[in-house]
């Protein structure tokens, strides 16, 4: 397996052989192919990070990621979830899928 | 090492993203038709309501266009979530100005895509566009006319319901 990209908490790697990708969390390793990753990225990218600083939104500073058809479910904080976002975007920019954040914006 | 990535999906993400926002808008568009076509038929402009019944179709269909769209190419396609469709409206002038008001800013959204895409080099997304391109130039003149009758016929004594009946010439 190659490694496609690394953040703190985080590693992508990709299996030619397998044709899939694996997505160490630390705690464990899931598998997923494209379209999973590209659920996660939807779902990480649609939490709401300023509720993380505000006690009445979310009063413990945790989210709940439920992936792969609920298969795997984590329990991540603020700095994992802060993690977590800038991964999954770097991610796609190692992948060749994204442009990254400097030009992306319209 | 082989790009498994580029063999799985043929668009950049980015375009990905801002297909999804339109699915979401030509949902909402089409939510907003319905609520027109409520409207219609309560304030008895019967001809108008099965013109906004069509368009609520044709939104509809300009969504699933994109939605295979983005299938095709190997992307993550989402159900937008509709809210807040105004259900109010002061008469069936305001109705059909509401509508350019609508199509002008779907077009705008459209054209942003169109750039941001070629910005990207992102060609099967910028090509794919090119019809909805087009058929916003449709869509805007047929409200125009139907507006530019509107003015012609004036809203006075029977003026409101040979309106109706004219909108029936936008249905075919």
């Amino acid at each position: 397996m190659n490694v496609i990209y690394q953040s703190t908490y985080y590693t992508l790697y990709q299996s030619v052989k397998e044709r899939s990708f694996y997505v160490d969390f630390g705690q464990k390793m899931v598998r997923m192919s494209l379209c999973q990753l590209l659920s996660l990225r939807y779902k990480v990218m649609s939490i709401p990070i300023e509720s993380h600083f505000d006690g009445d939104l979310n009063e413990h500073g945790f989210e709940v990621l439920l992936l792969c058809n609920k298969e795997h479910l984590f329990v991540l904080n603020t700095y994992e979830i802060l993690d977590l976002k800038q991964f999954v975007e770097q991610s796609f920019v190692a992948l060749g899928l994204s442009v990254g954040a400097e030009t992306a914006s319209v | 090492m082989k790009d498994i990535a580029r063999q799985s999906m043929s668009i950049k993400v980015e375009s990905m993203d801002l297909l999804n926002q339109q699915i979401k808008m030509e949902a909402h568009a089409s939510a907003t038709y319905l609520a027109m076509a409520s409207w219609c038929e309560q304030n008895g402009f019967f001809t108008s309501a099965k013109f906004f019944y069509k368009q609520t179709e044709e939104e509809r269909g300009h969504m699933m266009k994109i939605f295979e769209f983005l299938v095709d190419t190997g992307g993550n396609p989402v159900s937008p979530e509709v809210t807040d469709i105004n259900h109010d409206y002061s008469s069936i002038v305001d109705v059909f100005e509401n509508t350019l008001e609508h199509e002008v800013a779907v077009t705008k959204s459209i054209h942003n895509i169109v750039k941001k895409a070629r910005e990207l080099g992102d060609l099967a997304t910028e090509r794919f566009l090119d019809w909805f391109v087009l058929e916003q130039v449709e869509e805007e003149n047929t409200i125009r006319d139907i507006l530019d009758m509107i003015n012609v016929t004036g809203t006075e004594g029977v003026g409101l319901q040979m309106i109706d009946n004219k909108v029936a010439d936008w249905i075919d």
